[in-house]
């Protein structure tokens, strides 16, 4: 591509008028002669096509070129009358104090000051770096100029890039509803406007609804209300996406519980600080990084999800066989015991770190964002949705693939017959909270990415997890991915009506109005397996 | 065989509790500041909030010991009833607030509003306010438990559910749009039916209502659990469908003593609130009401007076120990929490009864089924 | 033929496909003693399930007492109608006194404000007194129900089903757990009910349907198979197929 805009460059260099010449000569020629030769100099200036030029071009207009009395030379001047700077135009290099009335300043007028903007807008247009060109040509869209619609013009005839051809042929219209071109390529341009959509092409057209050339109107208007279907589009996608990625949050946080108390009936109340102590892992293991080897600080989440799992599944067997087991078969204990479990990891969490949030870092790759149509896409989002539907998709595989998988399944069904065929069915009890405990922990290590790393973490996503699990079907896994979702989808579309803190309440509304309803939730466990 | 009303159990702990509603007023009108025996002012408030907590216990008390509901969302009922009575105490204040507004509480003012909410209006009225203690919290659980109880949710969603619903509270009445004071509440009290309430004749005043409210509590959950009715939450709590198939409509059971069990809590709420001169949305919050839960738990379920004592035990535990040593509370909460479900099912009163039917078992081999009938 | 009690017409009910109860029609006459048999799985708790409100059937009739239809109502409906059930597994009040599961289960006003305002009467107590003969606890009224043998609480639940003086008894496997001598009390008492009540007991004890010597009908997948007295049914081939056959 560089080579090509190389090749086209030399080209405009020597079709435009005069010979060749570098920048230096010709910023030297700018003081003599009148205006009309100053604006002769300014075309050759823009045609070398010299990355300096547009930075020397600018000074010139603000009228802060200035000639040195003493040597005749060319020197930028700034700061107030009685401390002025001198600097080297092309460079910037600081040249030290200037005496007042020691420099002369090269004038411009009305007529330059045009041809100037012109030669500025064309050289930025032919750029030899497309990304420039391209910047350049949003530039010329967002603030049309009539003076620029030869630059765009002749940038357009040369341009090679076909990203960068379409960016100017919507600039070259923007600009031409600007000047009193005829009517039919006025309309033509503000359908190309139309085409482009986007709150840029809203801002572009939104005035010419009211011209007074009621063809101009109309198609205005068309157009406007074109691009404001597709951004409502857009919006509703918007919607979906932020639906998805809060899904994706509650599906981590909820997913663990699934197996907890969907599988094994067991109400853990301290599943929230699971959670919490995952997204502390992951603070400890940044921390270890960034003083030993911050070479590997991008690989501190893929370090820290295996640990998070078996500090989260190691407290979760610690649990089960320490409490829980003392407790099946009284659910209604088992959630105070386990409460109980909850103050104590908090108040050990903020003994051991401090009450205050802790900083997790995004690695590189989680940082940013990127575009897709008319939305926004963080990294950090998409890949925690990546994450949520991977450790999803790696619990359904492990319970249906595994022997361990093959055991839950029977001693949750049949707890007696389990035993009777040699299942150590204790020690299956404790794997199967660990495995819930310990996904517990993988949802810390993603959401340290989005949330505030605190000991208080996991209370603000007990209750939700509860009632994604209880909402699905207690016991039924898919259950619990189809209410994570849709309960996620359903609170961002009703933020924009109702606000986010309304929004949550009707949400907690619905479920406790549908829990009435169908008790079993979503999709309910079949047979007599579970009863509450 | 109906049980007396005033068992022994309960005849004890009436007596301390007049003693102390008696003496503890005394103590601090009577008796001069420094002499032995002196009752000082904020102890005086801080036992006053001790006994609203034990009211508070025993609302949940009939519930989750007798009925077998375990309600998280108890904690809403209390914060309910506080409001009602903030509201009155807010009107109160009249023109004395700081924008000396004669309508307007000063929150209102500062907010912008133009007139007050129509649902302000009444609770200038005394009476309008101590009936609606008792009204909102009952009408709340009126709706929550019929659409619950009609539909047959129990066991661990049905708790799951009221904390839901506590949640949902929590976050409604931080916000400002519900024309309650936001996340500050409600507070700047002045008096309460013209009497100051920072004056010790009022503090005291309030201290002897908690203290017949206790018992009164009490009383009422003794009589209702006495009755046949009683008998029958029993019955659904050891075994929900038997009772239904002997013709007994348990969602009817249920939501009766669940409303009666909510007005107590808003009671315990409103009695609160002038006490602690502060009403804010922090008390709907979800652990309130699962702490309310272990007070019951560690007393004992089932007995009422356990579930006062639990309350008055973690409560002074936590006082003290927040106190001198902030970072160890949590850690000794929690152990309750653990200890209690896996050692002391029957709470502390359970561990005492079961002490001396043994002492006796030694005494007379024959004492064990007449434990069994008491 | 006597007047029928209930009156069961091509009931269906299924579970995630499977077939519980498939066109299942049976009826019992008033005062009728009569013995349902059947293999595990042959819908014989889910039949009680349906005529006591517990199940919704799928399609088909239930009529009680030739005019109310059972379908609409629930457990707390049909028991007030004068439906009593007794469960497989003895289900007693295990924290109440054995007198106060008797005293919940007498026949009278149902409803909370009755309940909040009852009081204890003599002509209470002596019934209670009565059905503790009959059960034989009379020494044990006191002690929590929970304490009883297993036995011992199958006849307490007996009793509570009296004490409901229902018009039709439902039994589901009242001799398991019961000595021989116990279990033979047992038929002796429900012989005794017969006539002036309806009962239907499900057994698999054949000793215990032999000592009833009533109708017998044997139920399998969900229908019924065969109908008539033990002797006529343990002579049909199918059904020996069926009991005999895996």
């Amino acid at each position: 591509m560089r080579l090509v805009a190389a090749v086209v460059w030399l080209c405009i260099s020597f079709a435009s008028p005069g010979f060749a010449q570098t920048l230096e000569a010709l910023m030297a020629k700018l003081p003599d002669g009148n205006f009309s030769q100053r604006e002769e100099v300014v075309r050759e200036i823009a045609a070398t096509g010299d990355d300096r030029a547009a930075k020397l071009l600018e000074v010139l207009s603000e009228g802060s070129l200035h000639q040195r009395k003493s040597d005749g030379a060319i020197l930028w001047v700034t700061g107030s009358r009685r401390d002025l700077t001198g600097a080297d135009p092309l460079t910037g290099e600081n040249l030290g104090p200037v005496e007042p009335r020691s420099t002369s300043a090269i004038k411009v007028n009305n007529s330059l000051r045009r041809t100037i903007r012109a030669a500025i807008g064309s050289l930025r247009l032919m750029h030899p770096d497309p990304v420039r060109r391209m910047e350049a040509a949003e530039a010329a869209f967002n603030a049309p100029d009539a003076t620029q619609l030869e630059a765009i013009e002749a940038a357009l005839v040369a341009e090679q890039d076909s990203d960068v051809a379409a960016a100017l042929t919507q600039a070259r219209a923007v600009t031409i509803l600007e000047t009193d071109a005829p009517l039919s390529d006025r309309v033509a341009a503000i359908s190309v406007i139309g085409e482009r959509g986007g709150r840029g092409a809203l801002n572009a057209l939104a005035g010419y609804r009211a011209s007074d050339e009621p063809e101009i109107a109309v198609a205005a208007a068309e157009a406007v209300a074109k691009i404001e279907r597709t951004q409502a589009m857009w919006a509703q996608v918007q919607n979906v996406w932020f639906g998805l990625s809060l899904g994706s949050v509650l599906l981590l946080a909820a997913v663990g519980l699934a197996i907890t108390f969907g599988v094994m009936g067991v109400i853990n109340m301290a599943h929230g600080e699971l959670i919490m102590l995952g997204a502390y892992t992951t603070f400890v293991v940044q921390e270890f990084i960034r003083t030993s080897m911050p070479e590997l600080f991008d690989w501190s989440l893929l370090i820290a999800a295996p640990l998070a799992f078996l500090v989260a599944g190691g407290v979760g067997v610690a649990i089960e066989r320490g409490i829980v087991r003392h407790l099946y078969g009284r659910p209604l204990e088992t959630l105070l015991a386990t409460w109980g479990v909850s103050l104590v990891l908090q108040q050990l969490v903020r003994s051991l770190f401090g009450p205050s949030n802790r900083e997790v870092g995004n690695p590189s790759w989680m940082s940013g964002a990127f575009e897709v149509g008319e939305m926004l896409v963080t990294w950090n989002r998409f890949y925690i949705i990546l994450f949520a539907v991977a450790v999803f998709a790696g619990l359904l595989l492990l319970l249906r693939g595994t022997a361990l998988g093959l055991q839950m399944r029977a001693v949750t069904q049949n707890r007696a017959m389990a035993a009777e065929m040699g299942i150590r069915t204790g020690r299956v009890d404790a794997l199967t909270f660990g495995l819930g405990a310990g996904i517990a922990g993988l949802a810390g290590v993603a959401l340290s990415q989005i949330d505030n790393v605190s000991p208080n973490l996991g209370q603000s996503y007990i209750i939700d997890s509860f009632l994604v699990v209880v909402f699905g079907g207690a016991g039924n896994l898919w259950g619990t991915f189809a209410a994570a979702f849709s309960l996620g989808i359903a609170n961002k579309f009703l933020e924009p009506f109702a606000g986010a803190v309304l929004g949550k309440i009707l949400i907690l509304i619905f479920i406790i109005l549908f829990i009435q309803k169908r008790p079993r939730g979503l999709f309910p466990q079949r047979g007599r397996a579970v009863e509450g | 065989m109906t049980e007396p009303l005033i068992s022994r159990r309960i005849g004890i702990f009436l007596a301390l509790l007049f003693v102390v509603t008696v003496a503890v007023p005394l103590g601090n009108l009577v008796i001069a500041p420094g002499s032995t025996g002196h009752v000082p002012s904020h102890i005086v408030a801080l036992l006053g909030k001790y006994l609203c907590y034990a009211l508070l216990a025993v609302s949940l008390d009939l519930v989750w010991g007798f009925a077998g509901i375990l309600s998280l969302g108890h904690g809403a009922f209390f914060a309910l009833g506080g409001y009602a009575m903030g509201m009155h105490l807010m009107r109160e204040i009249g023109d004395r607030g700081v924008y000396a507004n004669p309508l307007l509480p000063d929150f209102m003012v500062f907010l912008g509003y133009s007139e007050l909410p129509w649902f302000w209006y009444g609770f200038d009225m005394f009476w309008f306010a101590a009936l609606m203690v008792m009204f909102v919290p009952g009408v709340l659980a009126f709706v929550f438990g019929w659409f619950a109880f009609r539909s047959r949710v129990t066991g661990v969603y049905l708790s799951i559910i009221t904390q839901a619903m506590t949640y949902a509270l929590l976050l409604a009445f931080f916000r400002n749009e519900m024309g309650l004071g936001g996340n500050n509440g409600l507070t700047d009290f002045r008096d309460v039916l013209g009497f100051d309430l920072t004056a010790d004749s009022t503090r005291s005043a309030l201290f002897v209502l908690s203290g017949l409210a206790l018992g009164a509590g009490i009383l009422v959950g003794r009589i209702l659990t006495t009755s046949k009715l009683g008998k029958v939450l029993v019955a659904v709590r050891d075994a929900e469908s038997r009772t239904r198939f002997l013709g007994y409509r348990v969602e009817h059971y249920k939501l009766f003593v669940f409303v009666v069990s909510a007005m107590m809590a808003g009671i315990a709420g409103a009695l609160y609130v002038p006490q602690v001169g502060i009403i804010n949305p922090g008390e709907f919050s979800p652990a309130n009401s699962i702490e309310i839960v272990i007070w019951v738990a560690l007393g004992g379920r089932g007995t009422l007076v356990g579930a006062a004592l639990g309350a008055l035990l973690v409560a002074a535990g936590k006082s003290y120990l927040t106190a001198a040593f902030p970072e160890i509370w949590l850690f000794v909460l929690g152990a309750v929490f653990i200890l209690v479900t896996i050692f002391l099912p029957k709470g502390v009163l359970g561990l005492i009864e079961s002490r001396r039917a043994q002492k006796r078992d030694t005494l007379v081999p024959d004492a064990k089924s007449a434990e069994a009938k008491a | 033929m006597r007047e029928s009690q209930l009156y069961l017409n091509d009931v269906n009910r299924s579970f995630d496909g499977f077939k519980a109860i498939n066109g299942l029609s049976l009826v019992i006459a008033k005062g009728e003693l009569r013995a349902v048999v059947g293999p595990n799985g042959a819908g014989k708790t889910t039949m009680l399930d349906i005529i006591t409100g517990k199940t919704r059937p799928d399609s088909g009739e239930v009529v009680w007492n030739k005019d109310t239809d059972l379908t609409k109502l629930d457990e707390a409906d049909c028991a007030r109608l004068g439906i009593g059930r007794k469960f497989q597994k003895p289900t007693v009040f295990e924290t109440l006194s054995v007198r106060d599961n008797l005293m919940l289960s007498l026949s009278g006003d149902r409803e909370v404000r009755a309940s909040l305002f009852h009081r204890p009467s003599r002509d209470e107590a002596d019934r209670i007194d009565g059905l503790l003969d009959i059960i034989g606890l009379t020494d044990d009224g006191l002690r929590l129900a929970g304490d009883l043998s297993h036995g011992q609480k199958q006849w307490l639940e007996i009793g509570m089903l009296l004490a409901q003086e229902p018009e039709l008894l439902l039994v589901d496997e009242p001799a398991a757990g019961m000595t021989d001598a116990e279990t033979m009390r047992t038929a002796e008492l429900l012989r005794s009910i017969a006539g002036e009540r309806s009962v239907l007991v499900i057994e698999h004890d054949m000793e215990f349907v032999r000592a009833l010597n009533c109708k017998v009908t044997v139920l399998h997948r969900g229908s019924v198979l065969a109908e008539g007295s033990l002797d006529h049914v343990s002579a049909n081939p199918e059904v020996i197929e069926v009991y005999l056959g895996r």
